[in-house]
């Protein structure tokens, strides 16, 4: 549409102006390879034919008439569609194989998502024993607090209160089986990435308090330190949960040998340079020997037995599509420092 | 409030299980006192009343069966209840081979635990009465001299006066007035009571050689 009007003016203007005909032919081609980046054949073939005809109609000799009597008259109509069938041939090729890249981005952004989703599944299955005993307790408490509580209301002289506070617990026991129930499922979810604004610090202690009994279990105290005016960042919750979750397991996988000083994980959060916060994981364990430095970001490299190797891949990955880095650091004495940076909201 | 004439010490490292078995042990009338390790409960002091521990496997440092162990190593005899978030069988084997009460599976029913915690507290009742009879029996035998344990020793062997007052090189009436200082001083009714008395103070004082 917009093409024809442009005809209909460069027509209109050229023949107030009486110019040449070639000049004409030429302005009507500009027109014509415009149109054609369109990357429609059909109406940049309309349009030639247009620009053709009323090139033989206004300025060729003789005017006013639709006649092939001049060089021009045959070469303009061949130059116009071949013109219009070459550019729109290369820009419709050009768009698919755009659209091809972006599928293929897509598709591997899926199966990025769909192996961190594998692996968290998997990690969750390693520690399903403590996660069991994390509902177990609740659980216990409330049968607990309900036998209490017929026994206090059963008495010769029933003593309410007791039976009420007995009461009032059940609620809240029952209430936090069902919250570590909840933080599973959410962290468990499949769902595609969505980066919003996120309080670090409550992010982190979701799912560090999902790993207190499995630490327990390992005879390792988890610390925090995060802080207090801690910026808000920018990142999916889930994936960077994901990261921690990674990090902590391994460090706690480093400290199994450990035998002659406290086992300690301590996780942190304080703000990097003037637009990011640094995480740290920081254990006391073997440390990563120095045959292995970066290559433990590498897929499929692992030093447990049963390792599949994809954590820290998955982690890097993770934290780079967040815009940071992770890397780690052998502290002074014993163990490694695990860190990466994440972006301000 | 009157002393409870029975304690139950709780050792778990959950605070809202620690607070539901409170509520649940007081409602049966027991005294409760609550630990959150093992540690804690080590350093703590306990009246002289029939007691008894509900004790959790698993607890950060030294673990449920550690203090069982630790107890025995220094001669603190208390009935154990164990609770456990996931009863597996060797743990429960050796925690009931080093003689605890009972080992329940977490949730349990109130029911068994308070069972159970019965239980205990008869097996205290009955080994402080048991226990408070040896002592008695031991302090008797202290008062005797060296001369009234020789004699009792070869009177409840079988021999006659005559015989005992041989073997030691005194007279038959001297031994006669040992044998009635012992037979005394031990609260003795006859000579098999004696008997019976010189036999568990045999085992008791080999036990302490």
């Amino acid at each position: 549409m917009l093409g024809l009007l442009a005809l209909a003016f460069v027509t209109f203007v050229c023949f107030r102006f009486q110019v040449n005909s070639t000049t004409v032919a030429l302005l009507y081609l500009i027109v014509i390879g415009l149109v054609s980046l369109q990357g429609n054949f059909v109406p940049s073939a309309i349009v030639s034919l247009i620009a053709y005809i009323s090139l033989d109609f206004f300025f060729t000799t003789p005017l006013f008439t639709v006649a092939m009597n001049q060089a021009l008259d045959f070469v303009a109509p061949i130059t116009y569609v071949t013109t219009a069938f070459v550019i729109t041939r290369l820009i419709s090729n050009v768009r698919k194989s755009n659209e091809e890249r972006r599928r293929t981005e897509e598709t591997l952004r899926k199966s990025q998502a769909e192996l961190a989703h594998v692996t968290r599944v998997m990690t969750m299955g390693e520690m399903a024993a403590s996660i069991a005993h994390e509902i177990n307790q609740p659980l216990a408490a409330v049968v607990n607090n309900a036998g209490a509580c017929v026994r206090w209301l059963n008495a010769d002289s029933p003593n309410l209160n007791e039976a009420r506070e007995a009461a009032q617990r059940i609620i809240r026991d029952g209430n936090r089986a069902s919250e570590v129930i909840k933080r599973i499922r959410a962290f468990l979810r499949k769902s595609d990435t969505e980066k919003i604004e996120l309080d670090l610090n409550k992010t982190i202690q979701e799912i560090v308090s999902l790993m207190q009994k499995e630490a327990q279990s390992h005879n390792v105290t988890l610390r925090t330190d995060f802080d207090v005016d801690l910026p808000v960042v920018r990142g999916d919750r889930v994936q960077l949960q994901q990261v921690i979750l990674n990090l902590v397991m391994n460090g706690i996988e480093a400290m199994t040998t450990v035998t002659n000083r406290p086992r300690e994980l301590l996780i942190g959060a304080r703000a990097s340079e003037t637009d990011k916060v640094l995480v740290y994981v920081r254990d006391v364990g073997i440390g990563i020997g120095h045959q292995n430095g970066d290559s433990i970001f590498d897929p499929f490299f692992t030093t447990k037995p049963n390792g599949m190797g994809m954590g820290l891949a998955i982690s890097r990955s993770i934290v780079e599509d967040h815009g940071g880095q992770l890397w780690a650091e052998p502290n002074k004495e014993f163990g490694t420092t695990f860190q990466f940076t994440i972006l301000k909201y | 409030m009157r002393e409870p004439e029975a304690m139950v010490f709780v050792v778990d490292d959950d605070e809202y299980v620690r607070e539901s078995l409170v509520s649940l042990i007081r409602s049966i009338g027991l005294g409760v006192s609550t630990f959150a390790s093992a540690k804690e409960f080590l350093e703590s002091s306990r009246t002289n009343v029939p007691s008894c521990l509900v004790l959790d496997v698993k607890l950060p440092g030294l673990s449920g069966l550690e203090l069982q162990q630790r107890l025995a190593e220094i001669n603190v005899e208390i009935p154990i209840v164990f609770i456990s978030g996931h009863g597996d069988i060797p743990m429960s084997v050796r925690a009931m081979k080093a003689g605890a009460v009972e080992f329940l599976t977490k949730p349990f029913s109130d029911q068994d635990l308070l069972d159970a915690i019965s239980l205990a507290l008869e097996r205290d009742r009955v080994a402080r009465v048991q226990q408070a009879a040896v002592s008695d029996l031991l302090r008797r035998y202290e008062t005797l001299t060296p001369r009234e344990r020789e004699v009792m020793h070869l009177v409840v062997s079988g021999l006659l006066n005559k015989q005992v007052a041989a073997r030691l090189r005194t007279s038959e009436i001297t031994v006669k007035v040992h044998r009635g200082q012992v037979m005394q001083k031990m609260h003795a009714g006859s000579l098999a009571d004696l008997v019976r008395m010189s036999e568990r103070l045999g085992a008791l004082l080999t036990d302490k050689a």
